[in-house]
């Protein structure tokens, strides 16, 4: 058993689009930083004298300096042969040849050593702490597999030799940061959307009901709607911007071949996110390309200068998420329901789905308690629009009642409040799963300690 | 060891300070109750072959609730096929299945379901391996 109280607990929360930490106790995450790396073959990687570039593991090179990025590289052959780029000023950075990988895929971790990549980045450059001294709560999918639970419990034991550890699921820790030990949460993260109830703290596994759009989703397709509209988003790195005369600019081309699609579309959906996160609001009933013809546009003005005019879409690209048909009238992303296979279902669809595989007595209480979590959740009248599509969905003796709070932050980083103010708890101290009882009883202890 | 004994030394011990199962019980994945607790509560009509299907598939349980002697336990993460977890409020159930019985042990606040599940799951996994 854990009991120190002395050291805070660190809170992780490595979601697919971004990784949150910080410190127990405190009201938002110190360190949030994209869930990808950028990764080179060792084939591409400068011939510098000081460091290797062929992956022989050489021990003894912990103190060589990558001239480019000013960085001690680590001794980075342990299994792989490709060097990786973590954190948002490396791969802000372009490189010829540098792929960018993410850390998950459909919402479970799917490349290990990305995952170590960003909890070495996260933890030692960016909280700047030392592992073995902070117990560590850590936010796992409400679907997570006993497998990669026992392989996270593994990782943070063996590698970074945490004295304590908790995994808790998103769905709860999101329950407990809005104060309710019951609701049905509804969060809408960046690689999917997902529908849970939790019920006196604990997730109904077999009421989850998960969805593929979420807001990387919903980036996709305003970056393929402006295409279509015949607007180029040129990345940041592919051009140069001068100003000849005050007020005036000068734009130059600059050309880059080598630089990898994956990092283009990874530069291009950043702006396509802001763009997104802007001018988009999601309408108050399901979307008509003609009633919303003729609305007046929104001006976005792009880095490159150009000021385009956003009108339908902004309307148009939330609404995929309560009408997932409409995606078959942007241009580009026709193939997308036949790649999902079965018919995706919108929101509400969604969260009476799950209320309805929950038992009966507790369904009244689940509609009165919709929590709204997530990045995405964060557009405009989200919330509205979902009480009045639920309230038309729902049996006519059901009191719907969502809630999300005002702040978007809080919103955003729900999962990471709600692990902050549960590792804070003092009745939460005797829970952790200790390094003893890892090294007595292995990694599996883990389904018992933490249900 | 009489059944009686392993309900009595090996579920119902003080699993850290101040904290016990509220009660817990061995019983056979027919119906008859091996051993039980005190006040383990009195199994009405089908409860044990709904848990039984349970750990097959459960669909059933998990829609209309897991019940113990009356009461009502929603169903929450177990192990398929191992393990079924339930809770009640501030409380919850803990029910390993072996070969031929099922052990089952039921808590209250403050004592936490990590404990209740390290007991119950334990003395789960010797009978397993006794071949019982």
């Amino acid at each position: 058993m854990y009991g120190g109280d002395e050291v805070s607990a660190i809170v992780l929360d490595l979601g697919s689009h971004s990784c949150k930490a910080g410190y127990a106790g405190e009201d938002a995450p110190k360190a949030v930083l994209p869930s990808l790396v950028g990764t080179m073959d060792p084939m591409y990687l400068p011939q510098e004298p000081e460091q290797p570039a062929k992956m022989g593991v050489d021990g003894d090179n912990n103190n060589a300096v990558d001239p480019k990025t000013g960085k001690p590289v680590e001794a980075a052959a342990k299994k792989s042969t490709r060097k990786l780029y973590t954190g948002v000023q490396a791969m802000g950075y372009r490189r010829d040849h540098m792929e960018v990988v993410p850390a998950l895929k459909d919402g479970l971790i799917n490349d290990w050593e990305v995952v170590e990549s960003i909890w070495d980045h996260t933890l030692r450059e960016r909280l700047m702490i030392d592992p073995k001294e902070h117990p560590m709560l850590l936010a796992e999918p409400s679907f997570n597999t006993p497998q990669h639970r026992e392989k996270i419990v593994e990782l943070m034991f063996e590698k970074y030799q945490i004295p304590a550890l908790f995994l808790a699921k998103n769905a709860v820790l999101t329950s407990f940061a809005s104060g309710r030990a019951t609701s049905l949460v509804v969060d809408c993260g960046g690689g999917s959307t997902t529908v849970a109830a939790v019920h006196d703290g604990y997730v109904l596994q077999k009421a989850i009901v998960r969805s593929p759009i979420g807001g990387e989703f919903l980036t996709d397709c305003m970056l393929k709607a402006l295409e279509g509209r015949g607007i180029a988003i040129r990345p940041r790195y592919s051009f140069k911007r001068k100003e000849v005369r005050p007020g005036e600019f000068e734009l130059t081309n600059v050309d880059f071949p080598n630089t990898t699609e994956s990092y283009r579309r990874y530069i291009q959906r950043a702006i396509a996110a802001d763009v997104k996160e802007s001018v988009c609001r999601v309408p108050d009933g399901l979307f008509e390309e003609s009633s919303y013809a003729n609305i007046p546009t929104t001006p976005y003005e792009l880095p490159d200068g150009q000021t385009i005019e956003v009108g339908a879409d902004r309307f148009k690209i939330p609404d995929l998420m309560f009408n997932p048909a409409l995606v078959q009238t942007i241009p580009g992303m026709e193939k997308f329901t036949t790649e999902a296979g079965a018919s995706v279902k919108g929101l509400p669809q969604m969260v009476i789905e799950s209320i309805n595989k929950c038992d009966v007595d507790i369904r009244r209480e689940l509609f009165s308690s919709i929590l709204l979590a997530g990045g995405t959740a964060a557009m405009q009248q989200m919330k509205e629009r979902l009480e009045k599509d639920l309230i038309e969905e729902a049996p006519q003796a059901a009191r719907v009642k969502v809630l999300a709070s005002g702040n978007a932050i809080e919103r955003r980083f729900s999962v990471w409040i709600g692990g902050s103010i549960l590792a804070s708890l003092g009745s939460f101290q005797q829970m952790w799963l200790s390094k003893s009882e890892f090294e007595e009883h292995g990694a599996s202890y883990v389904h018992r300690k933490c249900p | 060891m009489s059944w009686q004994a392993y309900v009595d030394e090996h579920l119902m011990l003080e699993i850290s300070p101040g904290h016990w199962l509220s009660s817990a019980a061995i019983i056979g994945q027919d119906g008859n109750v091996w051993a039980q607790s005190a006040n383990f509560p009195e199994l009405q009509g089908d409860e044990i072959d709904k848990v039984v299907k349970g750990f097959v598939d459960a669909a059933q349980i998990s829609m209309h609730g897991l019940y113990l002697g009356g009461l009502k336990y929603m169903v929450i993460q177990g192990e398929p096929g191992q393990v079924l977890r339930g809770k009640k409020g501030t409380g919850g159930v803990c029910i390993k299945k072996t070969n031929s019985a099922l052990v089952i042990g039921l808590y209250e606040d403050p004592t936490k379901p990590g404990e209740c599940n390290i007991v119950v799951e334990r003395l789960g996994d010797y009978l397993y391996e006794q071949g019982i």
